[in-house]
């Protein structure tokens, strides 16, 4: 299973694929158990380029019956900072950002390379 | 400090305004991310891994009060009410949006402050001692040289697309803290037999993925040659760097390649080219120096009795002039750090109005001079005795009252994995986790001075080589583990510290901390700090201890 994801052009927030729109949760994120489908949105993301910067699908895992992502940086992402717990979407609190604290797999990160020059 | 004239005004008004002009076409989609991109870096706004990050530039760590205001402001607004110092003396705002950056910049620009060439090929901001103009080490005021860098480096067309970034530091002590030996080029200014000044040059030195502490190029500079020599260096880097290898590219590696003879070899030939039309005149230092010329110091004795009789009723006040006080120059004075290392705290991080109280306290009591240390922690550099107990109390009110310099919970951290899209594990909450375990403060003095320094990937913005306690996160199969050094040093004793052992998990690395420092205690002869005794010991009773379960 696999999201889409990038982050918004205005406020650099992160934000997941649905429908062709994006949604600040990642719980409302469109699901692509078929990776053509996946592929497809990803070519149409790119093609937004007032509103997002430099899309890219993850890799997801089950946890406590709903979905979250694999990789731990992009639990952190659909998450926030661990340092501060009411900053970022954790703030908001619930069982779906639950489900995503208590996460596990471990797998190497995915996308996001090369998007920072220091 | 020194002052912007109008020129440098009406310059970075136009730079702001410029960039309100390409955010606007960015937005309107005029122009890609592609072309975008390298603009908004060279304004020092980065997207990373929650929202855009701005890396505003503080010349040699210094501020007064109206811009520590303007940065409160700035986090407040703009951002969620805080601001990270960083180990490059700098201010990141994590939390930006594109679309206000244009009202930030201009409100850094009223008070003559900016981020340019905070990012990119080019040189950055020049480190430099945090007590300059305030301790009695120096033998001259380092500000007025690294202010002699800035207005030298800053938009130089030939420094703008260098092989890789650039960072210089400059002291004038011979206690080092500026790391200058870990930097691209370390300045240290020097007394000469005859009486007159000039720069011991290291060149190459620099951490990240390939770690150096950089080899001298010359023994004695004279002060007044320090651009046209510094033009040499940049030349020599611009033409033979390996642009076409970024893990390659720094000075460090080509100084390596060529051997430090033949590199000052080179610098020396290309010296002679440069010739003195390179340097500043007399005349040009002189007019810096006056900005920099010594606020009016009362004629004091050195010693306060309202300090003493205020320490002798408060320990609290007494273990903060232990630990968080330096010697000043002048008599009835002190050197006041303050601590942004309080337990479980985020290692850089002061919210606004922290800020805001160290403005005032500047204000009030420290001659409006502010500093900033690479160990990310401020400094007000002019205090009288008599103020002690005043300061102390506002930063005790606040929050940041920590006395603990130096100590084993004043550490190192870079923003890491909760942050930062380069990095490949987090590193604050391990800062955190030792600090706790360590807040018992009559410990941590009792094991005295240990540096920890924490990086979240190998390009190693928490300096962690270079700690006498060194932490590196690393990913191993998307799992967080961490590689402990020991042994490094960025003072003056520079070094490069040697592995440990195997990675740790991340909540084994306080109970190995822990275990570090029993082995210490166990093991030091009077008077040694922990980096003294590893250094006779070496690495072999520490390493069993941390490992024996493992055998």
């Amino acid at each position: 299973m696999k999201a889409l994801t990038g982050n918004r052009l205005t406020d650099g927030d992160v934000v997941f694929w649905r429908a062709g729109e994006w949604v600040e949760r990642f719980v409302d994120a469109e699901l692509f158990a078929d990776a053509e489908a996946g592929e497809a949105a990803e070519a149409s993301a790119k093609s937004q380029q007032t509103v997002i910067v430099d899309p890219y699908l993850i890799d997801l895992v089950e946890s406590e019956g709903l979905w979250a992502p694999l990789s731990y940086r992009e639990r952190l992402r659909a998450l926030g900072p661990t340092n501060h717990l009411h900053h970022g979407k954790q703030a908001e609190g619930g069982a779906a950002i639950e489900a995503l604290q208590h996460a596990s797999g471990a797998a190497r990160s995915t996308g996001r390379v090369n998007l920072i020059k220091r | 400090m020194y002052q912007y004239d109008t020129l440098d005004k009406e310059f970075l008004a136009d730079r702001a305004a410029e960039f309100r002009e390409q955010v606007a076409r960015r937005l309107a989609g005029e122009i890609t991310e592609d072309q975008f991109k390298p603009i908004r870096l060279m304004n020092g706004l980065y997207l990373q891994l929650h929202a855009y990050m701005l890396r505003v530039a503080i010349p040699y760590g210094s501020l007064n009060p109206v811009q520590l205001r303007v940065l409160a402001d700035i986090g407040r607004k703009y951002d969620k009410g805080y601001g990270h110092f960083t180990t490059r003396q700098n201010l990141q705002f994590h939390w930006i949006k594109l679309a206000d950056t244009p009202e930030i910049l201009d409100a850094l620009a009223a008070v003559d402050m900016h981020a340019i060439q905070t990012s990119g090929n080019c040189i950055r901001n020049t480190t430099s001692d945090p007590y300059a103009g305030a301790t009695a080490e120096e033998i001259d005021d380092p500000r007025v040289w690294a202010e002699a860098i800035r207005q030298w480096s800053s938009l130089h067309p030939e420094y703008s697309f260098l092989p890789r970034k650039f960072k210089i530091a400059i002291t004038a002590a011979a206690k080092d803290r500026t790391a200058a030996k870990v930097h691209d080029i370390g300045l240290m200014l020097r007394r000469g037999r005859d009486g007159t000044m000039g720069f011991e040059v290291i060149v190459g030195g620099g951490l990240g993925r390939t770690p150096y502490v950089g080899p001298t190029i010359k023994e004695f500079l004279p002060a007044n040659r320090l651009l046209s020599y510094l033009d040499a260096i940049l030349r020599v880097f611009n033409r033979h760097g390996r642009r076409d290898n970024k893990y390659k590219a720094r000075i460090k590696i080509l100084v390596s390649a060529l051997g430090a003879a033949e590199f000052a070899r080179q610098v020396e030939e290309e010296w002679a080219k440069v010739g003195t039309v390179g340097d500043l005149p007399d005349t040009e230092i002189a007019r810096i120096r006056g900005a920099f010329a010594p606020t009016a110091f009362d004629t004091l004795i050195n010693r306060s009795e309202a300090f003493e009789a205020a320490k002798a009723a408060d320990p609290g006040l007494a273990r903060f002039a232990r630990n968080n006080l330096r010697e000043h120059k002048r008599a009835g004075y002190t050197i006041v750090e303050i601590s942004l290392k309080g337990i479980g705290d985020t290692p850089g991080d002061a919210t606004s109005d922290q800020m805001d109280v160290v403005a005032d306290l500047a204000e009030r009591y420290g001659q409006n001079d502010v500093r900033v240390t690479h160990e990310q922690n401020l400094v007000l550099p002019h205090v009288k005795l008599d103020d002690v107990p005043a300061v102390y109390a506002a930063l005790k009110a606040a929050g940041i009252g920590t006395p603990n310099i130096n100590l084993i919970s004043d550490i190192i951290a870079c923003p890491g994995l909760d942050y930062c899209a380069l990095a490949n594990a987090r590193a604050i909450p391990i800062a955190q986790d030792i600090a706790r375990t360590f807040a018992d403060q009559d410990r941590a003095e009792l094991i005295g001075e240990l540096k920890i320094k924490i990086s979240g990937c190998i390009n190693a913005c928490g300096h962690h080589h270079v700690g006498h306690i060194g932490i590196l996160g690393v990913d191993k199969k998307g799992e967080e583990f961490y590689q402990l050094t020991l042994g490094g040093s960025g003072a003056e004793d520079a070094a490069v510290g040697s592995a440990l052992g195997p990675a740790l998990p991340a909540d084994r690395v306080a109970p190995a901390i822990d275990i570090l420092v029993d082995v210490y205690l166990r093991e030091r002869a009077e008077g040694e700090r922990f980096l003294d005794t590893f250094r006779r010991t070496g690495v072999t009773p520490f390493k069993e201890a941390v490992y024996a379960d493992a055998h």
